[in-house]
């Protein structure tokens, strides 16, 4: 691998649902240690962005690689490709049977087939690392969505994920528990970690993104510096989104 | 049942790769030849048994076989619904009892409910066609069938309508009592034609289980469907293909209120979801 | 009769019942469970026969009156030269309709899992297998507590089924009706089988609600 191969790299990605064009020839590259944050509109199809990248949902054509190649499109090389890139979904999607500690040690220990006792004490720094700590032996529905959300990214942290993907992390929070999330998120970016986000927080965005991604109607219309983007959008659609999201 | 809004079928597996798409054609093929060796076995042990023979079935082209069939069902049906009646008026009672204040009203009530859901419908039955008589009290076959089914069902569906009264939310009642109405009026007209609507889909599978209890008629002569498959089995000397073809009426009977059931439930549902977000 | 008389004359044989009843009702559930689940399998398999097949059996076994069913066992299938003892024929019926039952609550367990829990574990690099082991069926089989244990009490009320067959050892209905037509119990009769079942029924939904209570998923 050199210096130059993206960590994520899609080239002519087109999808599909039905007759809807959800995704317009997208072409993206995100090497190590960037943040790139994906914005638009809902329904701008950066969601489904996200999740083709490991294969949650499938493209038409194109192609996407991690490291310089193809993901794989079943099997056991798709589950390894996929413990190697971590999600955050909006919903947290803890496992609900399981306490918090079980969640972030149950794929270490089954997948990478790690030794419970380490697993387990790799778990609870990182979970004291975004903050819950204590948490660890309560069941999901005890937390907060904030905590929830945080131990989610504890979990696909314990996979040593080569990048994160993000998808709409906050979208399902209450306001007082954005900051929490958007924090250890920043953390994350500080410690140099490769990182795609979808999200609709722009002063996130402003802050912590290497790149920033304007998205509308399953296509990228603009990319670019943040300082660049929130300053100069260059597209008429970008300006006519940003000016609806200030006037909230 | 299985399809409410989308089904666990719809998205426990991803996209098949090109492998998995061949495994899953060849599983396919396997399943196929199974399903089709499975059929012919069936349809072999009827034709080495002699079960295919034209006397066997010619007499269901006969409008009489259907008249007589027919007949019968009638009586299953108004065994179904008398019963199904007297269920839900028992079950009422039962309910409006469970939740009275009374410690010893609900505490009665409650054991009536647990006993008739312990207790086989059978037993019940034979309770009404060997101990009933001997009481003097003369009963006709129709209700030596209908009682027993009614009682047997009526603490599932006091339960019924009990988890119904409980899914009403509290605010309606306090708005009724704010209007000035009694307790009593803002049951009646308020409480409970609300759980009634949401019961109705349990209420008609209820109506399953009375109508397959229906078929112990046969114990005290009453001439059901059941019964009557029986006269017509010694007419024509054909067991296999009428119990055959009973039982399939049954089973699409059932079929089509559990059906029914479900429409019901997944109708109210949506109904229910669209209020909330109002 | 009094009840004092009626358990002198008949006490053993009541006692014979109700270990009747129980084991016909434990083994048969445990049949329909594994039954159930291979139904379910195949209802959730993706290979569309196999799908069809096992959506076909439960409409079959859910909507045939046992009654009806037990008859055909009986009767009917001697007549195509397959002929089972009674006790048999009165097992297979009360397997064969829990089991279709099993496979609806199973079925209804599973789809109360959230579509996001398939996801997270594919994310996450789990095989399809890993999933179903750690993921699908722990948390189909805590939804289904409830309804298994209800499930339990029908297969229980199912075995009186056997009353209408002369099968050997009587179950607790079936013993009734013996005891009624050769003899005369009166009610007292019918309240010892009657406080058997209730007792069992009762008993079983205890253990039910407390294993609920134990692995009940908070959500």
């Amino acid at each position: 691998m050199s210096a130059q191969t993206p960590v994520i790299e899609m080239r002519h990605v087109e999808k599909y649902y039905g007759d809807l064009h959800v995704l317009k020839d997208i072409n993206l590259s995100v090497t190590k240690g960037e943040v790139v944050v994906i914005i638009g509109p809902s329904g701008s199809g950066k969601s489904t962005l996200c999740r083709t990248i490991n294969r949650l949902e499938t493209i038409g054509s194109g192609e996407i690689l991690i490291d310089g190649e193809k993901i794989p499109e079943e099997g056991k090389k798709l589950a390894q490709l996929r413990s190697q890139i971590g999600m955050v979904f909006q919903s947290f999607n803890l496992f609900p049977h399981r306490t918090i500690l079980d969640n972030v040690t149950l794929a270490p220990v089954d997948v990478l087939k790690r030794n419970k006792k380490e697993a387990q004490q790799e778990a609870l720094e990182l979970l004291k690392r975004v903050g819950v700590g204590d948490q660890a032996n309560k069941v999901p529905a005890q937390l907060s969505g904030g905590q929830q959300q945080r131990a989610a990214i504890a979990r696909a942290l314990a996979m040593h994920p080569k990048a994160m993907l993000f998808d709409e992390p906050t979208s399902a929070l209450d306001p007082e528990m954005i900051g929490e999330v958007l924090n250890v998120m920043t953390e994350l970016a500080a410690e140099g970690m490769t990182m795609l986000v979808v999200t609709h927080e722009m002063n996130f965005a402003r802050r912590v993104a290497s790149r920033v991604i304007f998205m509308e109607d399953g296509a990228i219309l603009e990319e670019g510096a943040p300082e660049e983007f929130f300053e100069h959008p260059k597209t008429q659609r970008a300006q006519a989104f940003l000016q609806s999201i200030r006037e909230h | 049942m299985s399809k409410n809004n989308t089904s666990i079928r719809d998205f426990l597996y991803e996209e098949p790769g090109p492998k998995t798409r061949t495994w899953i054609r060849i599983g396919t093929g396997i399943a196929l030849v199974l399903l089709a060796w499975l059929i012919y076995a069936v349809i072999d042990r009827f034709n080495v048994t002699g079960q295919f023979r034209e006397k066997y079935w010619i007499f269901f082209t006969r409008w009489t076989t259907w008249r007589f069939l027919g007949e019968g069902l009638l009586t299953t049906l108004r065994v179904a619904v008398t019963a199904g009646a007297i269920t839900f008026a028992l079950g009422f009672l039962l309910m409006r009892a469970r939740l009275n204040r009374h410690t010893v009203i609900w505490r009665i009530s409650a054991g009536i409910i647990s006993f008739t859901r312990g207790v086989p419908t059978l037993l019940f039955v034979y309770f009404f066609f060997l101990v009933f008589p001997k009481t003097g009290i003369k009963l006709t076959g129709f209700w030596k069938i209908t009682l027993p089914v009614a009682i047997s069902a009526c603490g599932v569906v006091a339960e019924a309508l009990r988890s119904g009264v409980n899914a009403v939310p509290k605010g309606q009642r306090e708005a009724a009592l704010s209007l000035g109405m009694t307790e009593r009026r803002s049951f009646y007209r308020v409480i409970f034609p609300q759980a009634f609507r949401f019961v109705i889909p349990t209420l008609i599978a209820e109506m399953v289980i009375v109508l397959k209890d229906t078929t112990f008629a046969y114990i005290v002569s009453c001439a059901d469907l059941m019964q009557n498959a029986k006269v017509l089995i010694s007419n024509y000397d054909a067991l296999v293909s009428i119990y055959l073809v009973v039982a399939v009426i049954y089973i699409l009977i059932n079929y089509g209120l559990n059906k029914l059931s479900d429409s019901l439930a997944r109708r109210g549902g949506t109904m229910e979801s669209r209020r909330a977000k109002a | 009769m009094s009840i004092s008389a009626l358990w002198a004359a008949y006490g053993s044989e009541y006692l014979q019942a109700l270990l009747t009843t129980w084991k016909l009702t434990f083994f048969s559930f445990g049949m329909a469970f594994v039954l159930g689940i291979l139904i379910t399998v195949a209802r959730v398999s993706p290979i569309i026969p196999l799908r069809r097949f096992g959506d076909f059996y439960v409409q079959i076994f859910r909507n045939i009156p046992g009654a009806a069913l037990l008859i055909l066992l009986v009767y009917a299938f001697p007549k195509l030269k397959l002929l089972f003892p009674y006790a048999t024929c009165v097992l297979i019926a009360t397997t064969l309709i829990p089991s279709a039952f099993c496979s609806e609550y199973l079925m209804s367990g599973m789809n109360m899992i959230e579509k996001g829990q398939i996801e997270a574990a594919r994310a996450l690099g789990m095989s399809f297998l890993q999933m179903i082991r750690r993921i699908i069926i722990p948390q189909a089989l805590r939804y289904s507590v409830l309804p298994m244990t209800n499930l339990l009490v029908a297969t229980m009320l199912t075995t009186a089924l056997g009353s209408t067959v002369p099968m050997v050892p009587r179950e607790l209905t079936g013993l009734v009706s013996h005891i009624n037509t050769h003899a005369t119990g009166g009610v007292t009769a019918f309240v010892i089988s009657a406080a058997f079942y209730c007792a069992t029924a009762v008993l079983i939904g205890f253990v039910g609600s407390r294993i609920d209570r134990k692995v009940r998923i908070l959500r």
